[in-house]
């Protein structure tokens, strides 16, 4: 049992007589009454003495009470002011009428009649004038002259303090009651003297003011978690514009020039122009009739000025496009994880912009079943082991392909998109292999780890969030069927 | 996207499989089931599929896929009789006209519906909200043919659907819902398309409105359809696609000649794949055979040719088939994309991170060594947050977006240490201190590039701290560099430095002025920096891909 010097320092002085006031042992140990109480409590909740309160309640007369002690109260004095009877109009003369009349009906003492006070012959002195003269301990008419404000009432607690069998037994067994040391000196160390202390001993279930580690966000290490297992699977990272023609990010992923997500509505536009690559007539020819390939293209009309205008790009598959277009020889496999940016209004589950994880493989005979592949091990590897894959449709993709994970609470969730690029993404830029691509939500695996209803948190940190999140983030622990 | 309502009564009839079976397989012929209801579901379809957006389609298809009628759907078109005639003055308006005789139906108030919200589904996909195709269904037996497509007089007057007294075009784009809604297509023409009968009376206006005269009601049994556009093949897409859903229904379908050309031709297209492309494209070891048998389930005709090619009949209605792998894409979906024989790629090559994200990671493992706190914040900012707040003056090469969503985002940042000051904002009932840095994207002009930034407010905190945290960074990125007195406004006089890397400012740092803080509504003392991370040994001179 660990006792700390105080406590030691109380059973020490308590042995001797195995009980004793608080007083006395406040006098021999040289500390306030309170701090032995203290002791002694903490003493009895080791089980080694017992402390006995006691509570006593005393009674002090008022300065009205004292007065009425001496002169009898006002009811009597009244009484004893007339002979057998008296008119009323008389009586309340009395200095004394206001609270005795009252008080002699109450009792008893006096009837009234036709404006005549009459005694009715009874008027022994009562409970309450008995206390009166005796007011120190509680009796019978103790409550009525603290009503009347007589009497006040005041309480003495006192303590007894008792050894245990138990306290007796460590009493016996020896108690070292050396001083103890809280900070060790750098001399206590270098000395050596530090034998010879008693090094104070902390309460371990006292939890001391908490401290928080400077750390990665939450949803940074998420990222780097995806960053590593795409590094570990051989993927170049790439980096690129958030400005992007919307050459780059619509017109050489063959969206047609009048496709919804072009519009304002959906996609920032940026009064700036950016010039267009050379040889960008082949990406024009191949919106307007299938350029040199088996595709019939878009058909109508293809301009110059829309392909130049500038956006914030709306997908990171601008970036891995570009990335292919300088580097057409195979193999590539390229990935990043960037901001992208779409004109949604902010709620819980919408964001202007978000993060997005972008992967290209191009390489000869890599064809459907690889892009699942990719797909699977990426998921599986992030701990979700149901992942299923659904038709999908995007513009630049043919087959196109919706992976989903399964999450015990919710089912199955959409993760993204993927596809292989079409040969009207691919010929046009010398691109001469298939190309597998995809893009993924990466705020939705956030939402999934982080157990967040709201995506905004993640954007417009609540420091608590922060602090409160550990590094150690638990997979998802999902099961597939 | 297309959200269609389906009624399980009519798609179960139609289809001849019941309601489960349809639910749990449509998803794989590529949908989102949005809602199920007790009488009917809600799906999504995607917007290359339009010939999926009427119940009649969605049906169609699932006898295929579900392998009770597979092959080609044959639809056959008897000569009407009806001509049409067009203007040229058109040519340049809106010069595109398809049209159809739909006899024989009979319409209850829900197929109506159905065919309306077909036809305002094409609007969306195929119409892009009817500038691109705008499509008319008229009851034939109110009107006399032959037809006349004609560019009219603005101010024309006739009564429009909805409406009980005439009014003249002019006054329909001004007045009428919907002449409000499609005004901005044809607004700066001279004259205005119109389609009106042999006796002058008028049908349609489009792609505004049609005349109240031949209304659509539960009597009309025989049809007009009028499909006019600015592109050939869209106007034929629509027309396709509404004629074959009406024949999956049991009307009969009539041409109609116009300027000599019958329409609709609801003939399919012939493709020759190939099946070697195929396989290698999927990755499978199909059989011609088997290809051909797939193609069949997703409702083409397909026999093998010889030689590994196979005949393709594209129905008329698969507009989104412009390329061989389209077919693909299908053999795909009828094989099962469940079924394939997943595995990543033999492709090998050696990962590598990018020197941006290498850099960005180190000053996070040092920013959180001196115990601060990461925060992301948007990119998105505002003029007031970027440069109000901080007292600085605007930038010029500032990236502004043209059409923002909320004040708050007007612009791209190009600096970070304002929105640290804005999350300190945010958490101003939070313990202290608190210190918080972020790194990140930034844009200048059009070109991104990276910082980083860091902020510690508590009561103490001053430039002494500033600077200690200032120079320790530094020396941690091998930044060779020299301070001098800064001039920046966001800080106070006497107590701020710029940092210099080869002569040119790169980063700031100091303890913030007041009146800032009191901007960001801040009772604390703030030490600050910032760093344009272009500055250390190691960034890319290219900012773009390596």
């Amino acid at each position: 049992m660990d006792l700390t010097l105080n406590e030691k320092r109380l059973l020490g002085v308590l042995a001797p007589p195995g009980s004793a006031d608080p007083a006395s042992l406040a006098k021999q140990l040289s500390v306030p009454l309170e701090a032995v109480i203290q002791y002694a409590y903490l003493l009895q909740d080791r089980g080694l003495a017992t402390v006995k309160r006691t509570v006593e309640k005393h009674y002090t007369l008022t300065d009205e009470g004292v007065r009425y002690a001496r002169e009898g109260l006002p009811e009597r004095q009244l009484l004893d002011s007339f002979g057998s009877s008296i008119p009323m109009a008389d009586l309340t003369r009395h200095p004394l009428a206001k609270i005795g009349i009252g008080q002699m009906r109450k009792k008893g003492w006096i009837t009234i009649r036709g404006g005549v006070v009459e005694k009715t012959g009874t008027s022994e002195p009562g409970d309450d004038e008995a206390a009166l003269k005796d007011p120190s301990n509680e009796k019978k008419g103790t409550s009525d002259l603290l009503r009347r404000g007589l009497l006040e009432e005041s309480e003495e607690v006192s303590y007894h303090i008792s050894l245990t069998p138990e306290g007796k037994g460590v009493c016996e067994r020896g108690i070292d009651t050396r001083e103890e040391t809280g900070t060790l000196t750098r001399d206590q160390i270098i000395s050596g003297n530090w034998e010879h202390l008693r090094l104070r001993k902390y309460h371990i279930g006292t939890l001391p003011r908490r401290v928080y580690p400077g750390k990665i966000h939450p949803y940074q290490r998420l990222i780097e978690e995806m960053r590593g297992i795409l590094l570990e699977m051989g993927f170049t990272e790439i980096y690129g514009e958030i400005v992007q023609s919307s050459f780059w990010n619509f017109d050489a992923l063959f969206q047609p020039q009048d496709h919804p997500a072009r519009e304002m509505q959906d996609t920032f536009h940026l009064n700036e122009r950016a010039g267009l690559p050379p040889g960008f007539e082949k990406v024009r020819d191949m919106h307007l009739h299938g350029g040199t390939t088996s595709s019939s293209g878009w058909g109508g009309k293809w301009s110059e000025d829309k392909a130049a205008q500038c956006v914030l790009r709306t997908h990171s598959t601008s970036l891995s496009i570009r990335h292919l277009a300088e580097h057409p020889d195979p193999p590539q496999k390229a990935f990043c994880i960037s901001r992208v940016y779409r004109r949604e209004a902010i709620d819980p589950t919408h964001l202007p912009e978000f993060e997005q994880l972008e992967g290209v493989v191009m390489d000869e005979g890599v064809h459907f079943c690889h892009l699942l592949g990719y797909l699977k091990e990426f998921y599986t590897r992030m701990g979700f082991t149901g992942v299923r894959f659904r038709p999908g449709y995007f513009p630049y993709t043919e087959p196109s392909v919706e992976p989903e994970v399964y999450v015990p609470a919710l089912g199955w969730v959409e993760m993204g998109g993927a596809g292989i690029f079409r040969e009207e993404v691919t010929a046009p830029l010398g691109i001469r292999h298939p190309v597998l691509a995809w893009g993924l939500g990466v705020s939705r695996i956030a939402m999934l780890r982080l157990g967040l209803q709201d995506l905004r948190l993640l954007y417009r940190s609540d420091i608590d969030w922060v602090r409160d999140t550990p590094s150690l983030l638990p997979g998802p622990g999902t099961e597939g069927d | 996207m297309a959200v269609i309502t389906l009624y399980y009564r009519y798609l179960e009839r139609l289809t001849g499989a019941d309601r489960d079976v349809i639910i749990s397989r449509l998803p794989m012929l590529g949908s989102d089931i949005e809602r199920l209801e007790d009488d009917h579901c809600d799906v999504e379809f995607f917007p290359n599929r339009p010939d999926l957006f009427s119940v009649e389609g969605v049906a169609r298809a699932l006898r295929g896929f579900l392998g009770i009628e597979t092959g080609l759907p044959e639809y056959r078109v008897n000569p009407s009789g009806i001509r049409f005639t067009v203007d040229p003055g058109l040519a340049s308006i809106r010069p595109f006209l398809g049209s159809a005789v739909i006899r024989g139906v009979s319409f209850d108030e829900e197929a109506i519906q159905s065919i309306m919200a077909l036809q305002e589904a094409l609007h969306w996909a195929v119409g892009r909200g009817r500038s691109k195709v705008a499509i008319g269904i008229h009851d034939l037996n109110q009107v006399t043919p032959p037809f006349h497509y004609i560019a009219s007089e603005r101010t024309r007057r006739f009564v429009p659907l909805d409406y009980r007294e005439d009014l003249s075009m002019e006054e329909i784009l001004g007045e009428h819902p919907k002449g409000r809604m499609f005004s901005h297509i044809v607004q700066d023409f001279p004259r205005f398309p119109l389609i009106v009968d042999d006796l002058g009376r008028v049908l349609s206006f489009p792609p505004i409105i049609n005349g109240e005269l031949t209304r659509v009601t539960p009597d009309t049994r025989n049809m007009l359809l009028d499909t006019t556009g600015t592109d050939e093949r869209a106007v034929r897409t629509a027309v396709n696609i509404i004629c074959t859903a009406m024949a999956e229904a049991g009307a009969v379908i009539e041409s109609v000649e116009i300027e000599g050309v019958r329409w609709p031709d609801l003939s399919p297209i012939i493709r020759y794949v190939q099946t070697a492309e195929c396989n290698k494209l999927l990755g499978t070891a199909l059989t011609p055979d088997e290809i051909a048998g797939l193609l069949r389930k997703m409702r083409y005709g397909a026999a093998p040719a010889g030689d590994g090619t196979i005949r393709v009949e594209v129905p008329c209605y698969r507009s989104d088939i412009m390329h061989d792998w389209d077919l693909f894409e299908d053999v795909a979906i009828a094989y099962g994309y469940q079924n394939f024989a997943v595995g990543i790629s033999p492709t090998f090559a050696i990962g590598k991170p990018h020197p941006v994200n290498v850099i960005g990671n180190l000053v996070r493992h040092v920013m959180t060594g001196f115990g601060f706190i990461e925060v992301i914040p948007f990119t998105l900012s505002s003029e007031q947050v970027q440069f109000s707040h901080m007292q600085r003056p605007v930038r010029k090469d500032v990236l502004r977006v043209m059409h923002p969503i909320t004040e708050d985002h007007t612009l791209v940042r190009s600096d970070l240490l304002p929105l640290l000051l804005e999350i300190c904002q945010v958490n101003r009932h939070r313990e202290l201190p608190q210190r918080i840095f972020c790194v990140g994207d930034v844009v200048r002009g059009t070109i991104t590039s990276q910082k980083t930034a860091w902020v510690s407010i508590h009561p103490a905190a001053d430039f002494t701290e500033a600077y200690a945290h200032a120079d320790a960074l530094c020396r941690e990125l091998s930044l060779s560099f020299s301070v001098r007195e800064s001039d920046d406004p966001a800080f106070i006089d006497g107590r701020r430095g710029d940092v210099l890397v080869k002569g040119e400012r790169m980063g700031v740092f100091g303890e913030i002025h007041p009146a800032v803080l009191a901007a960001f509504e801040l009772e604390h003392s703030v030490a600050a920096m910032e760093l344009d991370l272009k500055a250390l040994p190691g960034y890319p001179v290219s900012p773009g891909t390596p």
